[in-house]
């Protein structure tokens, strides 16, 4: 197949032929739908029926929505809890894990760890949603053991209460998104030179200090790597929400792809929703292209 | 590779559906009501009679979701995988909306010629009927409902007997069978705030407000909303939380855990809809239950249930016209009533099923009367949310009753405008 029309001599056309199905896939699922969600957010249209024209409506009427701006300041708190904590917890995490508990307690006390921290990455989202909502209920576990306890002041509305929403809504996404920058970090470390930590350990460096110049040092690429991912999954989060609260009490916990959809399905305002899908994927790839280039930097720099 | 793979696995997947879509004899219906609803029951037993007359036809059901039909029925209807047959949800946004864009065949030859203008009386076809802009109430016949649906209080009989109290037929005593539950230390109305069931309890009590006026133009979208009714029930509400008449953490429940508190006997009132019926007719063993509607003047919150719409594309207009008939006719809808279902035209005493009975025999107070005052969530697209999420805000105090009412009015007075 590669020596197609017998140009073997020319193997940069011939890879060509490798990526076509790669490019047709992304034509059809990404750009078609991109360029039509473009087109759509210029219009009026209820799903059905034939899209009416409205210029920058759609646009103009995101500018004074609160709901589209709360969702928006809601998204920059889900970058704390799903890209900077993540990221901060996982790296403290691995480190202890490959550093420490490995040393003192073994491979399989560690490698427990290490599965324990995984696991709510390979449970269904809405299996888990399904149970925090339960969790969290004001008649939840959490509660009930609180007052078990003799804590019952602490019990509170989690879910229901707009000023706990928020948080506990966060406090279930760090739990689902630590364990990927767990194991990303940990085999990173498999790759540091266990000379570095030995040499360090002789001059008397303690653990954090460790931490600190030898494991964030060298694990900047796999840093970036999880944080930009995190990143684009934070301004993107729809479906813990979806599960655990539905973007309330009053809108507490709505985000942008919520919004998308509230305004897609119920409110049948497709091309407002076109409008504000176009919105958040423009800043994902700005922060995404900003966040590469100052990679790109620092690389070079090395 | 692994999205072509994909792009070629649809490809596949539409071919071949296009495909079982050519052979003729086969009736596809789909429906969402549960399996274990009166409704439920009673039709997939109406099913088996349809397979029985028409042995050489292949029967195709589907279970479906309100809320995958809710989402993406518009598209279903507009692609050529639609069934034959199925459930749609009444209501301007829903069935008014795909009838105003041609997706439905209309109904109005069969509705004479099947007898269905002999079951039915005017009333209950008020849902069926929408107008070129999709606005209910005149306009061809593009679907039939063949059963009812009200918002009524649910009431543990043995607690009101055991604290002394009666069944409240004015507000004073409603709120005075609360305060005696109260004083005992008890919770009396189980909500769920985070829910349907929050909306609907605001409507009962905006609803005891409401003239066949403000009916009328609210659910018509007529005018700007007048929002009197809803403040009385936004500051009623309000005042239910702040004397415990409802858990202040009711925003953190939704129906299930709000009908669960119900169910296990813990709050003696749980205001929703009849769609709890079949549930609790099969669950509650422990103590005797029964239904009290809110006390209004006249409206009701209810309507007639969801409708059988058949698709433009129906290859089995036939079928699916004598499917609809099997389950309008005296034994399914007895069958129905049976099952705890709120049956459109059973003969009351063919019922055997006290709980079907009495919904049946309230249905028919309310329809009569026409006092059936419709959802408050349907004259807006997208109101059920806006509602959800605003009365959560009242419930939890982050908004007022005077700023809950502005907010409605401000989405529904730019739905009103821009229509």
């Amino acid at each position: 197949m590669a020596d197609i029309g017998g140009a073997s001599t020319d193997d940069k056309r011939s890879y060509y032929f490798y990526m076509l199905p790669g490019a047709i896939g992304f034509v059809v699922i990404v750009l078609i739908p991109q360029i039509a969600n473009f087109a759509l957010s210029f219009t009026s249209w209820k799903g059905v029926g034939v899209p009416r024209l409205v210029g920058w409506h759609n646009y103009l009427r995101l500018l004074t929505d609160g709901q589209f701006w709360g969702s928006m300041s809601h998204t920059l708190l889900f970058i704390i809890s799903m890209t900077i904590i993540p990221v901060v917890l996982g790296l403290v995490l691995a480190a202890l894990l490959f550093d420490y508990i490995r040393d003192e307690f073994g491979e399989a006390v560690s490698s427990l760890f290490r599965a324990g921290f995984y696991l709510p990455q390979i449970l269904p989202v809405t299996a888990a949603g399904v149970l925090w909502g339960w969790i969290l209920s004001p008649v939840g576990v959490v509660n009930t053991i609180l007052d078990a306890v003799g804590l019952g002041g602490m019990a509170q509305n989690w879910l229901g209460d707009a000023t706990f929403a928020l948080p506990a809504v966060s406090f279930v996404i760090v739990w689902i998104q630590v364990g990927y920058c767990l194991v990303v970090f940990m085999a990173g470390l498999s790759r540091v030179d266990p000379a570095l930590y030995e040499a360090a350990e002789l001059d008397g460096a303690g653990w954090w200090h460790r931490l600190v110049t030898i494991t964030i040092p060298m694990l900047a690429p796999e840093i970036f790597v999880v944080a930009l991912t995190t990143l684009i999954a934070a301004l993107k989060v729809f479906a813990p929400i979806f599960v655990l609260t539905s973007g309330g009490p009053d809108n507490a916990t709505l985000v942008p792809s919520y919004l998308t959809y509230y305004h897609f399905f119920t409110t049948q305002r497709v091309g407002y929703a076109a409008a504000i899908a176009v919105v958040q994927t423009i800043l994902t790839v700005v922060l995404a292209v900003i966040f590469l280039r100052f990679q790109a930097r620092q690389e070079s720099k090395e | 590779m692994r999205k072509s793979i994909l792009a070629m696995a649809m490809g596949a997947m539409v071919l071949t559906t296009g495909m079982v879509h050519a052979q003729e004899k086969t009736f596809n219906i789909w429906w969402f009501e549960d399996a274990d609803s009166a409704e439920g029951i009673a039709w997939s037993h109406a099913l088996d009679e349809l397979r029985a007359n028409h042995p050489d036809v292949t029967v195709n059901f589907e279970q479906k979701t309100f809320a995958q039909l809710q989402a993406s029925g518009s598209m279903i209807l507009n692609s050529s995988q639609a069934p034959d047959l199925l459930e749609y949800n009444k209501g301007n946004a829903t069935a008014g909306l795909v009838s105003s864009q041609g997706l439905l065949l209309p109904l109005d030859d069969a509705f004479t010629a099947q007898g269905w203008d002999k079951i039915l009386n005017e009333g209950d076809v008020v849902l069926s009927k929408y107008d070129e802009m999709g606005i209910y109430g005149s306009g061809h016949i593009w679907g039939i409902s063949v059963y009812g649906e009200y918002v009524s209080a649910f009431y543990n009989v043995d607690m009101f007997d055991k604290a002394g109290l009666t069944v409240p037929t004015t507000m004073d005593e409603l709120v005075a069978d609360f305060e005696a539950f109260k004083v005992q230390g008890i919770i009396p109305l189980a909500l769920g705030g985070a829910d349907t069931s929050g909306q609907h309890v605001l409507a009962s009590l905006a609803y005891t407000k409401a003239d066949d006026a403000w009916i009328q133009n609210y659910q018509g979208l007529r005018a700007p909303l007048d929002t009197a009714p809803f403040l009385y029930a936004a500051q009623t509400m309000v005042d239910w939380v702040a004397n415990g008449y409802v858990s202040k953490d009711s925003t953190g429940m939704n129906d299930d855990d709000a009908a669960l508190q119900f169910m296990s006997g813990k709050a003696p009132i749980y205001i929703s809809g009849t769609w709890n019926l079949g549930k609790f007719n099969s669950n509650i063993k422990d103590f005797k239950w029964g239904q009290f509607l809110v006390p209004t003047p006249k409206y009701s919150v209810g309507s007639t249930g969801n409708l059988w719409v058949v698709p433009k594309g129906s290859k089995n207009v036939e079928l699916a016209e004598e499917f609809i008939s099997l389950t309008l006719s005296p034994k399914y809808q007895t069958e129905m009533a049976n099952a705890g279902g709120v049956a459109i035209a059973a003969d009351p005493a063919t019922i055997t099923n006290p709980v079907g009975k009495n919904a049946a025999s309230v249905f028919k107070e309310i329809s009569d009367k026409n006092g059936l005052g419709f959802y408050p969530d349907w004259p807006v697209p997208g109101f059920y949310d806006v509602l959800i999420q605003k009365v959560a805000g009242l419930l939890q105090g982050t908004s007022t009753p005077d700023e809950f009412v502005a907010q409605l009015k401000q989405v529904y007075d730019d739905a009103q405008e821009n229509q």
